[in-house]
């Protein structure tokens, strides 16, 4: 069986503290002060197509559209039983998603697939929207929102997850797409050693034009015209002072209001 | 006349939730720019929902399909997409839930409509539409606009649109289902239910939440400490369930647990919508998170900036000798 995996980078926002700043073009957020990691989602993604592969043999290639220093989660993602990664070099933070998903559209149809996994979304924008808008455009069964999954005589069978933690049940026709919701296994550990290993490994460098896309095709459906900081830390009473005087204070607040 | 459509999903028997705040939304747009509403649902006894939904629709369109017990992506698309190509509406709108999730992107590759997922505003000025999204952890609004188009497909987060009750009493057009497609490449199979746990959370006056921050599963002693002293009961975001720190029956949220406690302690957790969609009716909220710029802040009544692992033993301490 042949998975390919779309995977990309985001800066660290959650824990990073203080550090969020708004950049001169007044459209993304200084960069330089984050930790790069693998998007969380993608990370689930890569781990369920490596251990259907230990099941049931085949390859599993990892594909993103991003510049050269993404190679990183590439690298990572051999480390972790990729068999090759294919980065498009691309600067997708740039692009609206319809871009993104044309141009792994025009890559994913050139390589050999059974089943593609998505993550169900990314960290830093969250769209959730193209692992859905690729098996469209690729004309593909789909299902978002992956729990668990599978994989059978040409078929998959999947739960996908609905409010309130309930699940749907779907049988799927391969080759499908499916994005693939965190909780769904637990992702080996990677170390520098196996990330060092992995280099042997192929990692192939492609270009749009090698694609058969020209930039024109690519114009963007969806436009960012501006960011700004949200605005956080007006509603709550700020309790200030050390951990000891805080704690002391909030124990007191919770006497006061009866719940002790 | 101009319309705006809204896509109307339903499961067991009642309409989602987040239909009824895109419905609202859609009302105000529709009377903002003199437009129609049109809310579309399509299922085996849609005649159920067309009354509600011509709360706030000028019309509903009940597409009957004996087929379809309840809101599913493929049967939607299928149905949507000759909707939208004939009628054109300015904006459709979809709730950006698991159901919006699995139809909205298709939907807009299918009729080639720009398409903004998950949006906390939709604003239309001069004619002209505007839509904010929280990205990087809900540190930074971003405001988009879109490419000309005759139609734009926006998602809106659930719980982001207040429910006002319509007094539209629109019109309700029932028509048969026409496709004869089967969807033998995607078979709907069953549900199933969620788990019933030990403890029940929605039921506990004081919640002591765990998130990320809480960094490692043998640190999940010191909140067990606070809860007994606070007389609480354990809850948690869902990565603290994803490591399995936590069985699921604890998970706060959208995918989670909904709960009304009198204190909502949260310790560690950035307050991501789909988290904080579970705890709106509660009666006070406590946040302490290192980062001074975690959204759950905006949402606290009071917050502590500053180490969990070192506030909760004292805190756990202070509350003891208050109560002796
Ligand atoms: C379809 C869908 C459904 C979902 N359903 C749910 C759901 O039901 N419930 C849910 O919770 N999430 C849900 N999520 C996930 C949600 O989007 C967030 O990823 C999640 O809520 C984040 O959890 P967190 O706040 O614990 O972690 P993070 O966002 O990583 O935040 C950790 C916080 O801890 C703080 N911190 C770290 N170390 C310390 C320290 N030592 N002291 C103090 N503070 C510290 C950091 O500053 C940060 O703010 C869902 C996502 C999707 C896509
Ligand atoms: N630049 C990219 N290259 C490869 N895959 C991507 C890229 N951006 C997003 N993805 C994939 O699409 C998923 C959902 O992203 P999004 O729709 O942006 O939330 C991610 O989890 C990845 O699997």
């Amino acid at each position: 069986m042949h998975t390919v995996v779309a995977i990309k980078q985001v800066p660290d926002t959650s824990e990073a503290v203080d550090v969020v700043e708004i950049d001169t073009s007044g459209k993304d957020i200084k960069k330089e002060a984050l930790v790069p990691k693998i998007n969380d989602w993608d990370e689930y993604a890569l781990e369920e197509a490596v251990q259907w592969k230990q099941k049931l043999g085949g390859t599993v290639t990892a594909v993103t559209v991003g510049p050269s220093e993404w190679d990183d989660i590439l690298r990572r993602a051999l480390a972790m039983g990729a068999d090759m990664a294919i980065r498009i070099d691309e600067d997708a933070a740039a692009m609206d998603c319809y871009t993104v998903a044309k141009i792994l559209t025009a890559l994913i149809s050139r390589l050999p697939y059974n089943l593609i996994m998505f993550g169900a979304q990314s960290e830093d924008f969250g769209s959730g929207q193209l692992g859905c808008m690729v098996a469209e455009m690729l004309g593909i069964p789909h299902a978002t929102l992956v729990v668990s999954l599978h994989v059978g005589e040409g078929e998959v069978r999947v739960s996908r997850e609905l409010e309130g933690g309930g699940l749907e049940l779907y049988t799927l026709r391969l080759p499908a797409l499916l994005t693939i919701q965190t909780g769904i296994n637990r992702p080996r550990y990677v170390s520098f050693a196996s990330i060092k290993k992995a280099r042997e490994k192929e990692l192939k460098v492609t270009s749009l034009s090698e694609l058969g896309l020209s930039n024109e095709a690519l114009t963007p459906m969806v436009r960012l015209e501006k960011l700004e900081l949200t605005p956080t830390g007006k509603k709550a009473e700020l309790i200030s002072g050390s951990a000891e005087e805080s704690a002391t204070k909030l124990a007191m607040i919770l006497k006061d209001s009866g719940v002790i | 006349m101009a319309e705006i459509l809204v896509v109307a999903e339903h499961r067991k028997q009642s309409l989602a939730d987040v239909s009824l705040e895109m419905l609202t939304k859609g009302r105000h747009l529709a009377d903002q720019v003199s437009a129609e509403l049109l809310a579309v649902v399509i299922g085996k006894d849609v005649n159920r929902y067309g009354p509600r939904l011509a709360q706030w629709a000028d019309k509903v369109l009940a597409v009957k399909n004996d087929q379809l017990e309840d809101s599913q992506a493929e049967p939607y698309q299928k149905t949507l997409a000759p909707i939208i190509k004939e009628r054109k509406p300015k904006l459709v709108l979809i709730g950006h839930s698991s159901f919006g999730m699995d139809l909205a992107p298709a939907l807009a590759v299918d009729v080639g409509a720009p398409l903004a997922t998950d949006c906390t505003n939709i604003a239309i000025d001069n004619g002209t539409i505007t839509v904010t999204r929280a990205i990087y952890n809900g540190k930074v609004n971003a405001l988009y606009s879109f490419a000309p188009s005759e139609t734009l497909i926006v998602t809106g987060r659930p719980g982001e649109f207040l429910v006002e009750e319509g007094q539209k009493g629109g019109s309700i057009e029932e028509i048969e289902y026409l496709l004869d497609e089967e969807f033998d490449y995607k078979r709907f199979e069953g549900y199933i239910e969620p788990e019933v746990s030990e403890v029940d959370i929605t039921k506990a006056e004081v919640l002591i939440a765990v998130g990320r921050g809480i960094k490692d599963k043998g640190n999940i002693e010191l909140a067990e400490e606070l809860a007994s002293a606070l007389g609480g009961v354990l809850a948690c975001s869902r990565p603290v369930v994803d490591y399995g720190w936590l069985p699921s029956g604890h998970q706060v949220g959208l995918s989670g647990k909904t709960v009304k406690p009198k204190l909502y302690l949260a310790l560690g957790i950035s307050g991501a919508f789909q988290h904080m969609v579970g705890l709106r009716g509660s009666n006070m909220i406590v946040a302490i998170n290192k980062d001074a710029k975690a959204p759950i802040f905006a949402d606290a009544d009071y917050g502590i900036v500053d180490d969990i692992l070192k506030v909760i033993p004292i805190l756990t301490q202070r509350i003891n000798d208050l109560k002796s």
